[in-house]
């Protein structure tokens, strides 16, 4: 499941599967191989790519 | 490595649209993660193509971090690096796949070059300020979904920053927390063309946080209330980059703000942008106002509920999709004018009515023998009459002359062209309405819009419930002599035992 829902017995909290790369070096981030956390991250990213949405189109602000 | 978390309070917060900025802040630090992956993932599917522009970017990251990652948290860097890598992963050719791109984001990061072209946009009023680019010039800016303008004039870009400076006066001063969520995440407005038929019309893409594809606002407050629907869209669509939140986002169905059927995830990015809608109009004064807050608080709610009772939610799609329910339900107690209830409440009516008809077809065979059956003067028979939806081949944007005349009437301008029923319904004389709706339908029998009127006043349980099997049955019928009305009481009738 992609999102794991509170645990009772601690702070609630939602856990992504999605790992936090943002403070990772250029260097760090290609060379980060083998990483199995990183690895369901970039399978899931390929999985959004390959099921693409429309863009949310349609907004009429005119009254 | 550390995943995105956010706390159950933040979660929900951020599913009311009441989010802290430490919860944009996590969102916005998720978005530049996916553009850093996606980057990692073409390096590797383009090692050699890329790999000078890539050491550039590194040296870039290294000497200036913050000018490298504004470069690469950019809403059109992703929407670039998500085409180019879906490109390169559907066996494209690197040169095919648009790789060349990079090397001017490499450029753009190493301060090599400078878009001495942007325009910007910027206001500043009680200490928030927004600042955003006005993009009429990147090629990628087509990635949002809408056809872009070209190069706008000086007079077209002065226009948007009135309405911008107007709009920021209202945001600050009377939706001052939603006015700091949208500093905090829009970076670029991109210019498009307008969509005649349906006036003002605006656009997000998954891959471009922070980014807004719309048309020249009429005014401040079309900016205001436009840019803080498309954040909304903004904020979900990075939710759902962390979070799954259907089951099958893809099942069609019923939403209350497009004429066509929509996924789930369409139903629920509807939902969650009309929460802000109607959070905004709840605040502002006026019939106007006042229409768009009780239209709007009752088709959340309704959407928020038929997404829970639909089934097609995840543990955490469950989680937001009650905490948005919970924002909106106590607004439905809230008071307003007795007029303006009921037109809100038949536009919603309405809207629902003229979607059956639109987009569900009946069983020409059932449908046949309700025609049979009332010609010879029997009871209708029996057996569930299944209605299915019709692929619909385009978007369809809400469009309805009776809700413009609506519109016109909560402005006090009650003139222009407009139908004798429609006319009649909005003034409340259900009489003249019903006469004026039966004789359409029976001049003309394909008029959608002339079936919900008459479904809208007639009372008639099968034409409020089913219109489109009675359309369907009407039409089957083809005798210009049949009472719609009288059809309707028939189908409506208990099923012979």
């Amino acid at each position: 499941m992609h999102g794991r829902p509170p645990a009772e017995d601690a702070q609630p909290e939602w856990r992504s599967t999605m790992i936090d790369v943002s403070g990772m070096s250029l260097s760090d981030l290609a060379a980060d191989d083998g990483d199995s956390a990183l690895a369901r991250s970039l399978r899931r990213l390929a999985e959004d790519l390959a099921h693409p949405e429309d863009p949310i189109a349609g907004f009429n602000s005119a009254f | 490595m550390r995943r995105h978390v956010l706390t159950d309070a933040a979660f929900a917060a951020l599913a009311a649209g009441r989010l802290s900025a430490a919860t944009v802040d996590e969102l916005r630090r998720a978005q530049l993660s996916k553009h850093l992956l996606l980057l990692r993932a073409i390096v590797q599917a383009a090692p050699a193509q890329t790999k000078l522009w890539y050491a550039q970017l590194e040296a870039a990251d290294r000497a200036d971090p913050p000018a490298a990652r504004a470069v690469l948290a950019d809403p059109l860097f992703g929407a670039w690096a998500a085409a180019c890598l879906a490109a390169l992963t559907s066996g494209k050719s690197p040169e095919e796949a648009g790789i060349a791109h990079l090397a001017r984001v490499a450029a753009a990061a190493s301060h090599s070059t400078g878009d001495g072209t942007a325009r910007r946009l910027s206001a500043t009023c009680d200490g928030i300020t927004i600042d955003v680019r006005l993009d009429d010039v990147d090629p990628l800016r087509t990635r949002l979904g809408l056809a872009p303008t070209g190069r706008l004039t000086d007079a077209e870009v002065a226009h948007w920053q009135r309405c911008l400076a107007d709009a920021w006066r209202l945001l600050v001063a009377r939706h001052r927390s939603d006015a700091e969520i949208l500093a905090a995440v829009l970076r670029v407005v991109v210019p498009v063309q307008p969509d005649p038929p349906a006036g003002g019309i605006s656009a997000t893409s998954a891959e471009a946080f922070g980014a807004v594809a719309m048309s020249a606002p009429q005014d401040g407050t079309a900016l205001a209330v436009g840019l803080l629907h498309e954040t909304q869209h903004n904020l979900l669509n990075a939710t759902r980059y962390l979070f799954d939140l259907h089951r099958d986002p893809d099942a069609v169905g019923y939403s209350p703000w497009r004429d066509d059927p929509r996924p789930a995830s369409g139903i629920l990015h509807g939902a969650y942008a009309y929460l802000a809608m109607t959070r905004f109009w709840r605040t502002e004064a006026g019939r106007r106002a006042a229409f768009e807050f009780a239209r709007w608080r009752s088709a959340v709610a309704s959407a928020a509920d038929d997404l829970l009772d639909g089934g097609g939610l995840t543990p955490a799609g469950t989680r937001f999709v009650s905490a948005l329910r919970d924002e909106v339900r106590p607004w439905l107690d809230e008071p307003v004018e007795a007029d303006i209830a009921r037109l809100a409440a038949g536009a919603n009516d309405d809207h629902r009515l003229r979607w059956r008809l639109r987009n569900l077809t009946v069983d020409p065979a059932a449908v046949q023998a309700l025609a049979d059956a009332w010609r010879r003067g029997l009871r209708p028979p029996q057996g569930a009459l299944a209605s299915r939806l019709i692929p619909a081949p385009r978007r369809a944007l809400e469009s309805s002359e009776r809700l413009k005349l609506t519109h016109r009437l909560l402005r006090g301008q009650p003139g222009g062209a407009a139908a004798a029923g429609d006319v009649a319904y909005l003034r409340g004389d259900v009489g003249t309405a019903l006469c004026a709706y039966r004789n359409r339908v029976v001049a003309r029998p394909r008029d959608d819009a002339a079936w919900a009127g008459l479904a809208l006043v007639s009372g008639q349980r099968a034409l409020r419930e089913r219109p489109e099997v009675v359309a369907a049955v009407y039409r089957a019928l083809g005798e210009s002599d049949q009472d719609p009305l009288a059809l309707a009481r028939w189908i409506s009738a208990p099923a012979t035992p």
